[in-house]
C-alpha cells in the first residue's frame, strides 16, 4: 500500500488495494482484523491498480490516480460504483500519474506527482535518474475528460526525481512532497522533503526543504503527512522502516 | 499575506479544524449526496490565507517565503525498531547453521543451529551477517540454501527487484556472487534440485516463474504459470513435492484477472496445488481453502516429502498449520501449532529439518526464530529460541512504510505496511 488517508469529517480512513482492484474504507477507530465499512470494487469502477488515493473531505470525493488518468468517486461510494468523473492525459504530449496525489479544496486544485510525456512538454530537460515521477502536475479540481495540467513544476532546480506521497496544506496553499530520488538504490543521494506553492510553475526550487542526510536522520522518505495541531510533518522512511516527525512551523 | 478572518461561514471543512455533526451509515449509503458539490459542515472562526483563483500565477501572490531555503533540522521524534525482524528461515543442515532473513534492518544473519538465547540475554550474536549497500539486500523476504554448497539465495520483495546469491561464508557488505533481475513483488522461492530449476512467486502478476537454477542477469524464465484459469491470488510461499511431482502455492486471496480493470475480487486464502511442471494458464489440481483450514495470510510453506505433509506459516492467526499433501477443499489441518507457550507471533518463515526432525519458525512479531520437534502440535513451547531482541519485546512491524496519515481526532499516526 502506497497511500493511506484520514478524513476527520467522517472519522474514516481509506486505503487502496491494487491486487484486488479495490478502495477500502475503515472506521477511524478500526483495530485488529476489522472488516472495512465500504469497498469500492467491480466492473463499473474500472479500477485497475488503485495503489494510491486522496480524499477531499470538503467536496466528499475520493481521487484515485492510475497511469494516464485520475478516477473520482463519491467518498461514500460502496460496491460496484461507476466513477463520478475521470480526467485523463491527451494521447499525444500528455502526462502520466505516478502515485502521489493531493487535493486543495480551498484553491480548487489537485496536484499529482507525475511525468510529462512528449518532447514538447519535456522542453529539453530530462532527469538524471530518468523521467519518472520528476514533476508536480497541477490540475483544476473539477477537471474531466482529456486535460493538460494548469501548471507544471519540473526542472533541474527542483531536484525532483521519484516524488512519492504528497500533501497540501490548504491554509497556505503549500504542496509538501517526499522525494526519494531512486527507489532502486538502497540509499540514494538527493532525497528530501520539500515545500512548493500551488502557484509555483516551471523550474523552481522548493521554498523550504529538509534533506535526507545523517544530521536529519532521514534516508529515503516515501510517505508524508501533516499534523497541523502540532505544526509537524510526519515522514515514513522506507530505508529505515521508520516514522520521523519534524517540527515545520513555516507552513502552518 | 495572512489575515485573520473572523466568524467566516465556510462552505468547506478543513480536516484539522472541523466541527461536524456525524451522520449514520444509512445516510452515507445514499450516494446521490456525494456529487462533488460543497456543503455546510463547519461554522467557526479560522485564520486563513487569501483565496486565489486556480489560474493565478506566482506574481499575483508575491514572494511567500524565501525561495530555496534548506533547513538544518533534526527530527523531534523517531519511531523505529532497532532490532532485527525475521521474515524467512532456512537451515544449512550440512554445516549446522540456521540462516535468517532480517527484513527490518535488511540483513542476512547466520547462527549456529543449536544457538539458544537465554531468557536473561537480550540477544544472541550471529556467526556472520551479510548487510550493506553492496549486497543488494532490501525488503528481503525469501530464502533458500543450496543443500550441497551452502550458497544463500536471497529474494527481495520491493525496490531492488533482485535475487542475490552469496557463497556460504560471505559476510559484511559484499557483492553477491551473482544476481538475477526478478519481477517486482517477488516473494516465495523453492528449488527443484533434481532438475536444477528455481521457482519464484510474483505477487503483483499473480504468477509463478521458473528459471534455471543458475540463471543470472536479465535471463528470462523457462516457464511462467499465469492466466485467468490458474487461480493465483496474491501468491506468497511456494513448496515443491518432487516425489509426487506437485507444486504448492499459498495465496492471500487478493484476486484480479490479467489486463481486466474492474475484475478485482476477494477470494478466501488458499493453498493451490499444481503439477510440478505446470506452465501457462493451467488450473490447479486441488485447492485447500475454506473456514476449516484456518488459513489467514498464509506466507511461506514447506513440503515434507518424507511424511507427505505441507507446513504453512499462517501469519494472520499466529499459527503453524500442517496439511497432508493429498488434502483438498475445506479440510481441517492435521496439526495446528499455536498458543502463548509456542511464542509464535506473526510467523512468515518456516523450514522442516528432516535430518534432525525439527521445525524452525521465523516470527516477524517478536524478534525470534523458534525451534520445535517436527511433529509438535497444540500449545507446545519451543525447544530452542534465537532472539535478536529482549525477551517479550514486540516487534514494531513497520515494514516498507509507503505512506503515512495523521489522525487528528485521536492525535495518532497511521501507517500501512
Amino acid at each position: 500500500m502506497h497511500a493511506i488517508r484520514y478524513n476527520a469529517v467522517r472519522d474514516e480512513f481509506y486505503v487502496g488495494n491494487p491486487f484486488a482492484q479495490a478502495v477500502l474504507t475503515f472506521r477511524g477507530a478500526a483495530n485488529g482484523e476489522e472488516a472495512p465499512i465500504r469497498i469500492i470494487q467491480g466492473r463499473k469502477t474500472t479500477l485497475d491498480t488503485p495503489d494510491t488515493l486522496e480524499v477531499d473531505p470538503v467536496h466528499e470525493e475520493l481521487f484515485v490516480p492510475e497511469d494516464d488518468r485520475v478516477v473520482v468517486f463519491p467518498v461514500g461510494a460502496n460496491g460496484d460504483t461507476a466513477p463520478l468523473r475521470v480526467f485523463r492525459s491527451p494521447a499525444k504530449d500528455g502526462w502520466k500519474a505516478a502515485g502521489g496525489i493531493a487535493v486543495d479544496p480551498i484553491h480548487n486544485v489537485v496536484v499529482l506527482a507525475g511525468t510529462v510525456l512528449g518532447e514538447k512538454n519535456k522542453a529539453g530537460y530530462s532527469s538524471p535518474y530518468g523521467d519518472n515521477r520528476e514533476a508536480l502536475l497541477i490540475f483544476d479540481r473539477t477537471a474531466s475528460g482529456e486535460v493538460q495540467p494548469i501548471r507544471v513544476i519540473r526542472g533541474s532546480r527542483t531536484g525532483m526525481h521519484a516524488v512519492r506521497q504528497i500533501e497540501i496544506q490548504p491554509k497556505g496553499g503549500w504542496i509538501v512532497i517526499s522525494q526519494m530520488t531512486a527507489g532502486e538504490l538502497p540509499e540514494p543521494e538527493g532525497t528530501y522533503i520539500g515545500v512548493y506553492s500551488i502557484n509555483d510553475s516551471g523550474n523552481v526550487p522548493p521554498r523550504w526543504k529538509i534533506d535526507g542526510k545523517p544530521s536529519t536522520g532521514m534516508k529515503k522518505p516515501h510517505g508524508i503527512a501533516l499534523d497541523p495541531n502540532h505544526k509537524e510533518v510526519v515522514v515514513a522512511d522506507m530505508r529505515l522502516n521508520a516514522i520521523l516527525t519534524f517540527y515545520f512551523p513555516e507552513i502552518f | 499575506m495572512r489575515r485573520t478572518v473572523g466568524a467566516v461561514f465556510l462552505l468547506f471543512a478543513v480536516a484539522f479544524s472541523v466541527v461536524y455533526s456525524g451522520r449514520g451509515l444509512a445516510a452515507e449509503s445514499s450516494q446521490s449526496r456525494a456529487t462533488g458539490g460543497p456543503r455546510l459542515v463547519s461554522v467557526e472562526p479560522l485564520e486563513m490565507c487569501e483565496a486565489f483563483p486556480v489560474a493565478a500565477q506566482a506574481p499575483l501572490r508575491g514572494e511567500l517565503a524565501q525561495a530555496g531555503k534548506t533547513l538544518e533540522r533534526a527530527p523531534l521524534r523517531t519511531i523505529r525498531d532497532s532490532f532485527p525482524t525475521y521474515s524467512a528461515v532456512a537451515v544449512d543442515v550440512a554445516n549446522n547453521e540456521i540462516v535468517l532473513q532480517d527484513e527490518n534492518l535488511f540483513q542476512i544473519m547466520v547462527y549456529d543451529r543449536m544457538a539458544n538465547t537465554p531468557p536473561t540475554a537480550s540477544l544472541t550474536e550471529p556467526k556472520r551477517v551479510i548487510s550493506g549497500h553492496e549486497t543488494k539486500v532490501e525488503f528481503n523476504c525469501g530464502l533458500y540454501i543450496d543443500p550441497k554448497t551452502g550458497d544463500i539465495y536471497s529474494v527481495n520483495n520491493d525496490t531492488l527487484d533482485t535475487l542475490s546469491v552469496f557463497s556460504r561464508n560471505a559476510k559484511g557488505n559484499v557483492h553477491p556472487d551473482r544476481t538475477l533481475h526478478t519481477p517486482h513483488g517477488t516473494y516465495g522461492i523453492a528449488v527443484n534440485e533434481e532438475t536444477q530449476e528455481l521457482f519464484l512467486t510474483i505477487q503483483h502478476e499473480n504468477e509463478v516463474v521458473v528459471h534455471r537454477k543458475t540463471a543470472q542477469g536479465e535471463e528470462k524464465p523457462v516457464r511462467v504459470l499465469q492466466g485467468n484459469h490458474v487461480g493465483l491470488a496474491d501468491p506468497h510461499g511456494i513448496g515443491l513435492d518432487t516425489k509426487n511431482q506437485l507444486m504448492f502455492v499459498a495465496n492471500y486471496g487478493n484476486a484480479h484477472d490479467k489486463n481486466a480493470p474492474g475484475s478485482g475480487r476477494f477470494v478466501p486464502p488458499s493453498i493451490n496445488v499444481y503439477p510440478l511442471k505446470a506452465n501457462g494458464d493451467t488450473p490447479p489440481l486441488r485447492v485447500i481453502s475454506g473456514p476449516h483450514t484456518q488459513l489467514n495470510w498464509p506466507a511461506h510453506v514447506y513440503v515434507d516429502q518424507q511424511h507427505g505433509e505441507v507446513f504453512v506459516a499462517n501469519d494472520g492467526e499466529s499459527s503453524i498449520l500442517v496439511f497432508r499433501v493429498t488434502d483438498n477443499g475445506d479440510v481441517a489441518p492435521t496439526r495446528v501449532l499455536k498458543g502463548a507457550e509456542t511464542q509464535i507471533k506473526n510467523p512468515t518463515g518456516i523450514f522442516v529439518d528432516m535430518v534432525h526432525d525439527e521445525l524452525v519458525v521465523a516470527n516477524m512479531g517478536n524478534h525470534s526464530a523458534t525451534v520445535y520437534p517436527r511433529a509438535a502440535a497444540g500449545d507446545t513451547p519451543p525447544m530452542r529460541t534465537i532472539r535478536s531482541g529482549p525477551l517479550g519485546k514486540a516487534a514494531l512491524q513497520i515494514g516498507n512504510p509507503g505512506s503515512v496519515a495523521y489522525d487528528t481526532k485521536r492525535d495518532a499516526i497511521i501507517t500501512p505496511n
